[in-house]
């Protein structure tokens, strides 16, 4: 029985200040239970939305005062490891779970609007908020039992979040699909963890890059659970192979939950990607499992089938949802390039990948949301639908132009500097054809994105745009915010380059 | 070579039953009937249609007793260990505190799903309409 006792005691005090941001945002998740269940027959949506907002920002401010303070940084003490190691803050955790907060902010703010006439909202922002609290937990998390509790975690409510409309024979099915490719990728990456643990004899990600050296005859079981690891990495990414799901759910599902989902979402899956993979698979190079050749050939294709699908596509929402795709294989780039025993190259595109998700967050959320406003003016889907409404919606549309150029990476938004110092850290470190390819398909994006742009702006409106006489307060604040934040990340890209990058060296120290 | 067992071991397993259709489809007569092609229903003779809607609400029931039968997974093995741990000098802000912080946490959850009404039995007024008419005939 003393056995059970013998790891390290936790001090809870401790545990909960360095977890504050997720605890936070469970605490907000607990109270919006309470207010509804105090008032069930109240809507409430007003109260509801300022409290998770009030906690979306508080975990955000939190997440930023500790990265300007270095909680959990070389500079600081080193990274705080809690839980006998399942758990660790690290700079990589709160720089992503600061997106994570960010986005969840807007979407929040959006859905306000969004929501107005549902029944009882509180169930939405409950599940926004459980969502958001478990992608914190994949951010922080430092065994394979932790990434698998908390992926699952994120993903459930996703699929409620999904389906949420029932009423709407389109965000049942895109839930339906989204949960069943997810349920099997749960398996593959399940799967996986069980071929790791059987091969090194451990879920710690430290523990197992310490055994990798000595598998011997088990390499081959260590390589296909590393496959099946990365399966379900690129199942929660949106990338090559599970990428199918993405344009389904995020077409299907009320805009707010598709910006979350394709922003969020994603960016959580990549947390997840390059902690395991730099932290516990990276001596896996030395043994001649060169998973950054699979990542490679994944990102290539990621970046080739998103960007051309979305080139073909009549509406918008599934243009942008195959351009989520398209990025989604910019940033496994930073997973790509990484290379046995070169720290300092792995660290600085690692970075720059994360300042990408960063700068992705918002540009991509603003978009999604600009379509979620036309949703809510009852405005058709398809480009030839959104023609005029520049007209109309003058301060949005700006903004959604400033989102579009940004996606595409034209040199006046934050997307052109956080894809150009990707694609510079990819050649640095010897992956001159992952960012040709990266160049390429960027030049092509500008060819869709501009579509949206120019029917906005440059073509007469083809119907009634009569009804749009509202400004939804939340909805327009939300998109107005997010392009602020995109124009503004140009001049302010130094500081988040910087903190990404020092988050990034500190895994490969 | 291990994986010579398994490969054969799969051989196996997917042509015995594959064997036993051929071999039943070789031997027996044919003897085309309209009974064979009803429904089984135990001997009874089938009545309605196969398409029988059962109450979505049971779902809700089931939901909710999975939460606590994991509870209990999760309760027992503290269970075990919880005397031995005092008794060892762990403070019971260590033994107790995340056990009632784990249970405060479902108790908000199953306190919410009560008063919103999940586990509140609708009345459909279809069903007790078809009841009625059952019960009339």
């Amino acid at each position: 029985m003393s056995l059970l006792l013998q790891g390290t005691a936790t001090d809870w005090v401790f545990s909960v200040r360095a977890l504050l941001p997720v605890v936070l945002l469970a605490l907000t998740g607990l109270v919006v239970f309470g207010i509804n269940s105090l008032r069930p027959d109240g809507r409430d949506n007003k109260l509801l939305a300022l409290t998770s907002i009030a906690g979306t920002l508080s975990a955000l401010g939190v997440a930023i005062w500790y990265l300007l303070a270095g909680t959990g940084q070389p500079t600081h003490g080193g990274a705080i490891s809690l839980f006998s190691g399942a758990i660790i803050v690290d700079g990589l955790g709160l720089f992503f779970t600061a997106i994570f907060t960010s986005v969840a902010t807007l979407v929040i703010a959006a859905s306000y609007d969004y929501f107005e006439t549902d029944a009882n909202p509180a169930s939405f922002y409950s599940l926004l908020l459980l969502a958001t609290t478990a992608m914190g937990l994949m951010a922080v998390s430092n065994s394979l039992a932790t990434v698998f509790v908390s992926l699952e975690m994120a993903s459930l409510p996703s699929y409620a979040l999904v389906a949420y409309l029932k009423d709407n024979r389109g965000s049942v099915e895109a839930g339906l699909k989204y949960f069943l490719i997810g349920a099997v990728s749960s398996a593959v990456l399940a799967f996986g963890i069980s071929l790791v643990y059987a091969a090194t004899g451990s879920l710690l990600l430290p523990d197992i890059a310490a055994q990798i050296g000595s598998v011997g005859d088990l390499n081959g079981v260590l390589g296909v659970g590393i496959v099946m690891v990365a399966g379900g990495v690129a199942f929660k990414t949106a990338s090559v192979p599970f990428h199918f799901w993405a344009p389904e759910a995020y077409e299907g599902a009320p805009a707010p939950v598709s910006a979350f989902l394709s922003s969020a979402s994603k960016a959580a899956g990549f947390a997840v990607g390059f902690r395991v993979f730099a932290t516990a698979f990276q001596p896996a190079l030395d043994i001649g499992i060169d998973w950054g050749l699979l990542f490679g050939i994944l990102a290539v294709v990621t970046m080739v089938l998103g960007n051309f699908a979305a080139a073909t596509q009549t509406e918008v929402k599934r243009m942008l949802a195959y351009s989520s795709i398209g990025h989604a294989g910019y940033a496994l780039i930073g997973l790509a390039a990484i290379t046995a025993g070169a720290s300092a190259t792995n660290a600085t595109v690692m970075g720059a990948a994360m300042a990408h998700l960063f700068v992705y967050g918002f540009m991509n959320t603003g978009a999604f949301l600009f379509i979620a406003m036309v949703e809510r003016w009852g405005v058709g889907r398809t480009f030839e639908d959104y023609a005029g409404l520049a007209e109309r919606a003058p301060m949005a549309s700006l903004a959604m132009a400033v989102f579009m150029f940004s996606l595409a990476g034209l040199p006046l938004f934050g997307g052109f500097l956080s894809k150009y110092v990707l694609f510079l850290g990819a050649i640095n470190a010897g992956f001159w054809w992952l960012a040709a390819v990266g160049a390429v398909t960027s030049a092509l994006s500008l060819f869709y994105y501009s579509r949206v742009v120019k029917a906005l702006w440059l073509e007469d409106a083809t119907t009634d745009l009569d009804a749009i006489g509202d400004a939804p307060t939340g909805l327009y604040a939300a998109v107005i915010v997010a392009g602020v934040v995109t124009v503004l990340l140009l001049p302010g890209f130094g500081p988040v380059i910087e903190t990404a990058e020092a988050a990034a060296a500190a895994l490969f120290a | 070579m291990s994986w010579l067992a398994i490969g054969a071991l799969a051989l196996v397993g997917i042509a015995i039953p594959l064997a036993m259709i051929v071999v039943s489809a070789l031997l027996r007569p044919a003897v085309p009937e309209s009974g064979k092609k009803t429904t089984y229903e135990s001997g009874e003779i089938p009545t309605g249609s196969g398409r029988v809607q059962l109450n979505i609400q049971y779902y809700m029931v089931a939901l909710l007793f999975v939460v606590f039968d994991i509870e209990t997974v999760m309760v027992f093995p503290w269970a075990v260990m919880y005397r031995s741990a005092l008794e060892a000098g762990v403070p019971l802000s260590q033994a107790l505190l995340p056990l009632l912080a784990f249970i405060g946490i479902l108790v908000v959850g199953l306190v919410w799903a009560w008063r919103v009404g999940a586990v509140q039995w609708t009345r459909s007024i279809r069903a007790a309409t078809q009841k009625t008419e059952r019960q009339n005939t």
